[in-house]
C-alpha cells in the first residue's frame, strides 16, 4: 500500500491515478469509507406499509430495507445466517417473511429467525433461534425523508455528518410543506468506471458541461441558461457558486432560480409551478434560498456516494463493484404537492436527459470509463491528475454555509471531495476524522 | 383484439419492412428511418425492467413505470438531431452495430390497414478495443399501411436486463 499522503495533495489539487485502479486501495475504501460512513438507503415514500422492502447495497454488502409494524425502518444484510445464501431476490415488494431458498429458514420482516425446517427431528430443538436472526446495520436514521444507515456503531450522528449541508438539502427537502418524493423505479446502469470519477464529475465539474455535452446542449431548449455555452466558448461565473468544505459534502449551484429545467423540452409547465409556489419557498427557506436556489440547477453531493440535482430532478446513488466498476441507480425526484401531470413530465424529462438512454448521461459514460482504464497501465497509473482550477478563490460568503468559490466552472468541490477521502482513508478511528462547515473550520483542520 | 394471422403477402411486406429498418438503424441512417419508416404519430416506448416476485400483486406508486424511451416524433427528432450535431464524441469513431431481427409474427387488428407485429431484436455493438455489448429486446409493434408503404405507428419494447450493461444507449431498436 502506497503512503496515503502521496496519493492526494489538497493544496495543489493533485491526485495519483492509481487511486482509480488499485485493488488494495479499493479494499481500504470499502473498510474505511463505505464501512464507516452514513450511506443512503431509501426514500421514506418508497416504504409505505409494514413489510414494504427495498433491496439495495451498502458498499458491496447487499441489504434489505424494511418498513416495520411500528412504522420504523430496519435494514438487514440480505443473507441467510445459516449457509450464506441471498435471502431476497426481488428489487422491491411487500413481504412479512423472507424465506431462504437453500434450506427453508424463514425470517420475520423484523429480522427474527422464526422457522427452521426439521427443527425437532434434525436439530433436536437445540438450535437457539434467537442467535441467528438477520444481521442489522449498526445505526439507521433519516433526514426529512432520506433514510441512511452505517455499519459503524462509533459513527457520529447523521445530523453531524451532514452538517451544514442540510441547509442546502432543504432547498429540495423542505421547500414545500408536504416535502419530497421519488417517482418511478430505479434506472440501473452498470459502468466499468471507478466510483470516485463519477462522483467527482457531478460534485463540481461544471467545466465539462459545455464540451462533453455539446451535442445534447445544442438540441435542448434554453441551453443558454446557467451561464454555460456550447463548446465552452464563454462562461458567466458570476451567476453560480461552488460550495464545499462541509465534511466532504458539496453543492454546485446556479443562482437564477429557474435554470434547473434548462434542458427540459416542456419547461414552461415547470416554470409555471415555480411561479405559483415561489412565495411558499421564500416563506419557508428565506429570500436567498427561495429566490436564488429553489428552481436553479443544483448538484448536491452527500459523501461518499449520493448525489441529487434539484431542478434537473435526478437522484442517484452509486454502488461500487470493485475498483473498475459500479452500478448507478437513478430516480426522478419531485415535490409531493406537484400534480400527477407535472410528476410525469419530470419523470419523462429525467429519463430523456439522464436515464440509461438519456442524452446527457450517454455523453459521460465513455469519458469516465476511459479515465478509469487510463489509470490502470503500469506507466499511466504512476501519473498525476489535476483539479487545480481556481485555487485560492475559496472564500466565506455572508449568509451561506461552507467554503464558497465563484462559478460552476471551478474545481474547488473536487479538491474538498478528495480531501475528505484522504481524511477517512487515513483515520483509524472517528476521533481522527475532522468535522468542518466553514472556511475557518476547514482551514483550522486542514492536514490535521 | 383477435389475433388473426395476416395473409402471406402482408407478412412478407412487413418482414421486408423490419429488415430494411434494421439495416437503416445499424447504419445509423436515422433521418431516413424517421422519414421512411416512422409514422408522424409514432409512440416509441421502452420501460426499465424490475425484478419482482411472481406473486407480488401489490400496487405501485404512480407513475408505476419508468421509461428508458418514451418518445413521439418531436422527441425522436431531438435525439436524432443530437447525433447530427457531430458533437457526440462517444460515437466517433463510429461503433459497429448489427440489429438482428427474428421471431416475426404478423396479425391483423380490428382496425383496417393496421397490423400487430411481434419480433425479437438482438443488438450487437462492437466498440473500442475488445468492448462488445449485446442487448436483447422483445418488440410489440403496430404498423400501418399508408400511401408511403408500411409505417411504424407504435413500438412497445421489453428490455431483458434489469441493469443496463453498456455505458450508453446511443442507438434505436
Amino acid at each position: 500500500m502506497e503512503n496515503l499522503d502521496d496519493l492526494i495533495d489538497f493544496k495543489t489539487g493533485r491526485q495519483k491515478r492509481l487511486i482509480y485502479s488499485d485493488a488494495d486501495i479499493y479494499e481500504q475504501e470499502m473498510e474505511k469509507i463505505f464501512g464507516r460512513s452514513w450511506l443512503y438507503l431509501a426514500h421514506d415514500c418508497q416504504l409505505e406499509k409494514p413489510g414494504d422492502f427495498i433491496r439495495t447495497f451498502m458498499g458491496e454488502d447487499e441489504v434489505l430495507v424494511v418498513r416495520q409494524k411500528d412504522n420504523s425502518v430496519k435494514a438487514f444484510l440480505n443473507t441467510c445466517t445459516h449457509r450464506g445464501n441471498r435471502l431476497c431476490k426481488a428489487d422491491h415488494g411487500n413481504s412479512k417473511t423472507f424465506v431462504c431458498n437453500y434450506h427453508g429458514w424463514s425470517f420475520s420482516f423484523n429480522g427474527e429467525l422464526t422457522g427452521v425446517p426439521l427443527e425437532e427431528a434434525a436439530y433436536q430443538n437445540k438450535l437457539e433461534k434467537s442467535k441467528y436472526g438477520m444481521v442489522e446495520v449498526a445505526q439507521i436514521d433519516s433526514y426529512k425523508g432520506l433514510i441512511f444507515a452505517t455499519f459503524d456503531e462509533q459513527a457520529p450522528s447523521l445530523e453531524k455528518s451532514l452538517g451544514e449541508m442540510k441547509w442546502y438539502m432543504d432547498v429540495w427537502l423542505d421547500a414545500m410543506p408536504e416535502g419530497s418524493e421519488l417517482v418511478g423505479t430505479a434506472m440501473k446502469v452498470e459502468l466499468p468506471v471507478n466510483w470516485k470519477l463519477a462522483v467527482e464529475n457531478v460534485s463540481g465539474d461544471g467545466y465539462h458541461l459545455g464540451w462533453a455535452h455539446a451535442g445534447a446542449m445544442t438540441v435542448t431548449a434554453e441551453s443558454g441558461l446557467a451561464g454555460l455555452s456550447v463548446g465552452n466558448s464563454e462562461v458567466d461565473n458570476e451567476s453560480a457558486v461552488s460550495v464545499a468544505g462541509m465534511n466532504g459534502n458539496s453543492v454546485l449551484a446556479a443562482l437564477d432560480g429557474k435554470s434547473g429545467y434548462a434542458f427540459y423540452n416542456e419547461y414552461q409547465k415547470v416554470w409555471d409551478y415555480l411561479d405559483e409556489n415561489r412565495a411558499t419557498a421564500v416563506e419557508r427557506l428565506g429570500k436567498f434560498r427561495g429566490e436564488k436556489l429553489w428552481g436553479s440547477q443544483i448538484n448536491m453531493t452527500v459523501f461518499p456516494n449520493l448525489q441529487f440535482l434539484p431542478g434537473l430532478n435526478w437522484f442517484r446513488v452509486y454502488h461500487p463493484k470493485g475498483p473498475g466498476k459500479f452500478e448507478m441507480w437513478t430516480w426522478a425526484m419531485v415535490d409531493k404537492r406537484m400534480s400527477d401531470e407535472l410528476k410525469q413530465i419530470i419523470l419523462d424529462n429525467v429519463s430523456r436527459t439522464f436515464g440509461p438512454a438519456g442524452m446527457f448521461d450517454n455523453d459521460d459514460g465513455d469519458n469516465l470509463q476511459a479515465a478509469t482504464e487510463q489509470s490502470r497501465g503500469w506507466r499511466s497509473r504512476q501519473m498525476d491528475l489535476y483539479t487545480n482550477m481556481a485555487i485560492g478563490n475559496e472564500h466565506s460568503r455572508e449568509g451561506m454555509p461552507g467554503v464558497v468559490s465563484d462559478g460552476l466552472v471551478c474545481e474547488q468541490n473536487q479538491r474538498y471531495l478528495y480531501r475528505r477521502w484522504l481524511e477517512m482513508m487515513k483515520a483509524d478511528s472517528w476521533a481522527d476524522i475532522p468535522f468542518y462547515n466553514s472556511l475557518e473550520e476547514a482551514q483550522a483542520t486542514e492536514g490535521k | 383484439m383477435n389475433l388473426i394471422p395476416a395473409k402471406n403477402d402482408i407478412y412478407l411486406d412487413l418482414q421486408r419492412g423490419l429488415f430494411k429498418e434494421a439495416r437503416l438503424l445499424s447504419a445509423e441512417l436515422y433521418n431516413e428511418w424517421l422519414s421512411e419508416i416512422v409514422s408522424e404519430d409514432i409512440y416509441y416506448r421502452m420501460d426499465m425492467p424490475q425484478r419482482r416476485f411472481r406473486e407480488d400483486k401489490s400496487g405501485q406508486r404512480a407513475p408505476a413505470k419508468t421509461p428508458i424511451f418514451n418518445d413521439d416524433l418531436a422527441s425522436l427528432k431531438v435525439k436524432v438531431g443530437r447525433y447530427d450535431t457531430g458533437f457526440v464524441w462517444a460515437e466517433n469513431p463510429m461503433n459497429a452495430s448489427r440489429h438482428m431481427v427474428s421471431n416475426v409474427e404478423v396479425f391483423e387488428t380490428d382496425t383496417k390497414d393496421q397490423f400487430k407485429v411481434y419480433s425479437v431484436v438482438e443488438l450487437h455493438r462492437s466498440r473500442l478495443n475488445a468492448d462488445r455489448k449485446r442487448f436483447t429486446v422483445g418488440r410489440e409493434d403496430i404498423w400501418v399501411k399508408s400511401e408511403k408503404g408500411y409505417q411504424l405507428l407504435e413500438r412497445l419494447m421489453t428490455l431483458d436486463d434489469s441493469v443496463v450493461l453498456d455505458s450508453n444507449m446511443n442507438f434505436f431498436l
